[in-house]
């Protein structure tokens, strides 16, 4: 007679939906923004030629990958696999995801209780975490992006309007 | 305290605590070399929910569980002997220990037999030699936690084995589990956790890593238990509770056994009384002695009880004493907020007297049996504030 009861880890459709169409637009918003933002140009400018960087949930994905190519900061789609990373951000698992990705709790405050692992130079990985709050604040209305930002800037409303449609139509065209 | 004294401190557990905490699980056991864990718990005191939150928590893991849910109210070497085998066959690598007390004494027990290759767990007695890393055990603590729990010792039908390898590798506690069914429950662990925090404290002057601790301990215990236990729905303050009992384990692990902890044991393991409520009962006695006794370790007792003004504020002299009447304070609050939902006394428990005198034959063979025995004879129907009137 079987004592133990196997069972197997069902899965999280709706939530690991969200988070893959969550990092799919934001990595094309940051090729976007690094077009139309002075800001983040000069993020990426400081950083190596081939830089890589992923973003993504632990274990199985999704995934997000940004990276220079030749000048250009391109999203390289929702593949890590086998591509050397400079940085790789993870969040522990598909919860801790949503919990970030749906602005329940911040950047800052999720690595503060560990919810994320670094992989690669701190000073990089503070790069890109300085990058992705200028895109949400970009792509979300402030009453949002103030939940998902340590600090909300202050910008002209020209930069913010400006900037918004620029990226927006850039991320929605991928260009 | 003094930096040039001689200490040794083990602690190899790693905790996770907070929201959604059970869900690190799966990244945490990969960590650990680990894909396949068997869950032991106890449904009938954990409850049907508790366990499908645990199983859930691996939910886009990928990973597959065993589980087994019937462990019973006492380590039962014929059971352990049957998840061995299942264990070995099924090719399970890790074990998560979902609940307190016994659960985790079953879960650390199986974890030796399984790890050490030990077919005859009635072999293992307190002389076996455990030294050696186990297998990779969890465990994921419920209110009704005792504090053993993070401890190095496994308790196996009165016997009890001690090795830092039976301390878990890993406790993960989680708003969701650590919801007090009855205030009793979310009482009787906030006092186990404190009893041996306490014991903890005034011993560990010569050791700053134990004191840290047991300071901690003391601190959440003195902020969160009133409210938890006048809610024990709370999450805050029951979470704060739970992580007390995990931190006074670490802080009692290495010690010597204790008046406070051994009562609590003895009560535990012969009338199945959980160790908080009796070391309720006993706390104020106890303290009384030391005080009269010495009192020497208690003054140390006053910072974590009170803060950093106060303590400074008194005299050295008189923190012993002052650190007793805090506790003599805080226990009267919390039995006022309870009122009778918990025994204060062992006949209000409903312990009957030919059981007092067989608690009586075991602890004759203590070497401190006459002192247990007068601190019993004392709580048997006669609460700290009667007896001062008395």
């Amino acid at each position: 007679m079987e004592i133990v009861e196997v069972v197997r880890a069902g899965g999280k459709p709706f939530k690991r939906a969200y988070v893959s169409i969550f990092l799919w637009f934001t990595g094309r918003a940051i090729q976007a923004a690094a077009k139309v933002d002075e800001q983040v140009r000069r993020e990426f400018n400081s950083l190596p030629d081939d830089f890589t960087f992923s973003l993504g949930v632990l274990p199985d994905g999704p995934w997000m990958v940004i990276g220079r190519e030749k000048g250009q900061v391109k999203y390289l789609g929702g593949d890590p696999e086998g591509r050397h990373l400079h940085v790789r951000l993870a969040m522990k698992n598909i919860e801790t995801a949503f919990l970030i990705l749906s602005f329940r709790e911040s950047t800052a405050l999720a690595t503060a209780r560990n919810r994320l692992i670094t992989e690669g130079e701190v000073p990089q990985a503070l790069a890109m975490i300085r990058v992705m709050d200028i895109v949400e604040v970009y792509l979300l209305p402030k009453m949002i992006a103030r939940l998902a930002v340590k600090r909300y800037p202050s910008w002209t409303p020209g930069r913010k309007f400006f900037g918004r449609i620029g990226i927006y139509s850039r991320a929605m065209l991928g260009i | 305290m003094n930096s040039d004294s001689c200490f040794t401190f083990t602690c190899p557990v790693k905790t996770n605590s907070g929201n959604i905490a059970l869900e690190n699980l799966p990244v945490e056991l990969s960590g650990l070399n680990a894909g396949k864990p068997l869950v032991v718990t106890n449904i009938a005191k954990v409850g049907r929910k508790a366990v499908r939150t645990l199983t859930g928590a691996f939910g886009d893991s990928g990973m597959s569980l065993g589980v087994f849910d019937s462990l019973g109210d006492k380590v039962d070497p014929a059971l352990i002997e049957q998840l061995r085998t299942t264990f070995i066959e099924e090719e399970y690598d890790s074990i998560i220990a979902l609940g307190g007390g016994t659960i985790v004494d079953s879960a650390k027990i199986l974890n030796l037999t399984v790890s050490l290759k030990i077919t005859d767990v009635r072999n293992l007695s307190a002389q076996t030699p455990v030294n050696r890393n186990l297998l990779p055990l969890v465990v994921v603590p419920t209110a009704d936690a005792t504090g053993l729990e993070t401890a190095q010792f496994a308790r196996l039908n009165g016997a009890v084995l001690s090795s830092e390898y039976l301390a878990p590798v890993l406790v993960v506690i989680d708003p969701r589990l650590t919801r007090g069914k009855d205030v009793k429950t979310i009482y009787a662990t906030g006092l186990a956790a404190l009893g041996r925090a306490l014991e903890s404290h005034i011993i560990a002057k010569e050791n700053p890593f134990r004191q840290a601790y047991s300071f901690a301990a003391i601190r959440f215990i003195r902020d969160n238990l009133p409210a938890a236990v006048r809610n024990p729905d709370d999450k805050k303050t029951t979470l704060a509770v739970i992580n007390a009992a995990v931190m006074s384990g670490c802080a009692f692990s290495g010690t010597e056994a204790r008046p406070l902890h051994k009562l609590g044991q003895v009560f535990q393991e012969m009338l199945k009384i959980h160790p908080g409520i009796i070391m309720g009962m006993c706390l104020p006695h106890i303290l009384d002695d030391y005080l009269h006794r010495d009192g020497n370790g208690l003054a140390s007792l006053l910072h974590p009880l009170t803060g950093d003004e106060e303590f400074a504020q008194t005299p050295e002299a008189q923190r012993a004493g002052a650190a007793v009447s805090v506790l003599h304070r805080f226990m009267a609050d919390l039995h006022s907020a309870l009122g009778k939902d918990v025994p204060q006394t062992l006949r209000e428990a409903g312990v009957p007297l030919y059981a007092i005198e067989d608690i009586f034959e075991v602890l004759d063979v203590d070497p401190n049996g006459v002192y247990l025995r007068s601190v019993v004879e004392r709580i048997r129907d006669k609460t700290p504030m009667a007896e001062k009137k008395g």
